[in-house]
């Protein structure tokens, strides 16, 4: 015959212990290890926009960031943007420069896509449309979400690579082409993966879709 | 092994303090120490030690504010004397104050670099000529963008035919930058370093000691030459500097 052997006190303690610690990795591992989760989502269709002709949206793994345009401060920057979007040449872009809330940057045509990422040369590829003069602004301040477009050393080097900065950084003041502002979604870019101490990022985070509102 | 190779090479390379200033002008460890200045020119200081260059053969310090602060004064006094369009002219935006400035082990006041419009300058360098220290590697700036009208053969024809400059700055020990009391087409030891140290000093006496120069070119007609040739050259750019 078979006994009924009652759990003991410290079995139970050990029981409730190891339920608990259960709960508390799945926790961890399935919602925690989402740095989407306390991200707010922006609903497109309930947005509205003075000038919706000048509305790019970004696609990222944690949403949508909502970008203005400013063509009076850059019209040729700005006009390059929107035709490199139109081109969808910006879907793949990895964030491959990534400040930890100070700057992110992506837009590196031709070796900065996720699908085709080459470590030796991310940076230096081109748009094949040519470079364009810098059009700089002493009057635009980086605050905060501005977005600018990403040049070498030398001035009149822009291409397609952009930058959006996670602070003020006064000391890009007259130093950058302007070339908008983020308007919602700026917390979307404090989640992208960033290199802790290193100026690249291995295995980055990208730009899903890059579009003009008015043609989504 | 080659991508084990490329592995090492991206972290090897890019293992630095990443931050918006290192964004703009490659050296890391900086921050902002005044922005707003009447020639746009934007001072920085290191907030820790930086190693930049080949090899890391260019190293910096921290600078102890307190230092910093006691000697800015007459740093932005000297720097003021520069219009922002000169300043423009010469690709002079960013000045970064640290202390100990090395390049190759070798201890020096000042490093210009054109191509991110930066000059870096050690605020311990050799407190006696430190004011003629900054006006001699701003001259190097000036001379890295308008090589034209620096040509340093024909500056060096101004000398006696038997004298002959070292291989470079660094090479020889004509260091000295005491002005000479008999100077004999040269004001200090180091002029007879190379031709555009020989300029550049002439330049930073010129810059922090117009009077002492009036009276030496009078009975020393080399010096009177090059005297001449850099006053010359130097309106061409802008000439209200000298």
């Amino acid at each position: 015959m078979i006994k009924t052997i009652k759990a003991s006190k410290s079995e139970k303690i050990l029981f409730i212990f190891l339920t608990t610690l259960s709960i508390f990795v799945f926790t961890f591992f399935f919602l925690l290890k989402n740095k989407c989760l306390f991200v707010e989502k922006n609903n497109l269709s309930k947005l509205n926009f003075k000038k919706p002709n000048n509305i790019a949206v970004m696609n990222v793994e944690c949403g949508n960031v909502i970008i203005e345009l400013y063509p009076d401060i850059s019209p040729k920057a700005v006009e390059r943007f929107k035709i490199l979007i139109g081109q969808k040449m910006y879907d793949g872009s990895a964030f491959y420069k990534v400040s930890e809330n100070t700057f992110v940057q992506a837009g590196d045509i031709e070796y900065g896509n996720i699908n085709n990422l080459d470590y030796s040369k991310i940076g230096s590829g081109k748009s094949g449309l040519g470079l364009l003069k810098s059009e700089l602004s002493n009057d635009f301040k980086f605050t905060e979400g501005s977005v600018g477009f990403a040049r070498a050393t030398e001035f009149d080097t822009e291409d397609s690579e952009f930058f959006i900065t996670l602070k003020e950084i006064p000391i890009y003041q007259g130093e950058f082409t302007p070339i908008g502002k983020v308007v919602y979604g700026l917390d979307i870019l404090t989640k992208i993966k960033t290199g802790n101490k290193a100026i690249y990022v291995l295995r980055p985070d990208y730009i899903k879709t890059l579009r003009m509102f008015n043609t989504n | 092994m080659k991508i084990l190779f490329l592995f090492i090479l991206i972290f090897h390379v890019s293992y630095v303090n990443a931050d918006e200033i290192y964004n703009l002008i490659k050296i890391p460890n900086l921050e902002v120490y005044k922005l707003k200045n009447d020639n746009n020119i934007r001072y920085l200081n290191t907030k820790g030690n930086f190693k930049i260059g080949t090899n890391n053969n260019i190293t910096c310090d921290k600078v102890s504010i307190n230092n910093l602060n006691q000697k800015f004064p007459l740093i932005e006094r000297n720097l003021n004397r520069y219009n922002s369009n000169f300043l423009k002219l010469i690709r002079l935006k960013y000045i970064v104050l640290c202390e100990n400035l090395f390049i190759s082990e070798i201890n020096t006041g000042g490093i210009p670099d054109n191509k991110n419009r930066t000059l870096i300058l050690d605020i311990n360098f050799n407190q006696k000529y430190f004011e003629r220290m900054i006006h001699h590697e701003i001259f190097h700036m000036i001379q890295n963008t308008h090589d034209e009208y620096f040509d340093e053969d024909k500056f060096s024809s101004f000398n006696k035919t038997s004298f002959n400059y070292a291989e470079c700055s660094t090479c020889s020990d004509r260091l000295n930058l005491d002005l000479y009391e008999k100077t004999n087409g040269f004001l200090t030891e180091y002029s007879k370093s190379i031709p555009s140290e020989d300029m550049a000093e002439i330049f930073s006496f010129l810059m922090t000691d117009k009077e002492t120069i009036k009276v030496k070119i009078n009975s020393d007609k080399i010096l009177n030459n090059k005297v001449n040739f850099i006053k010359l050259n130097i309106a061409k750019i802008d000439e209200n500097i000298l």
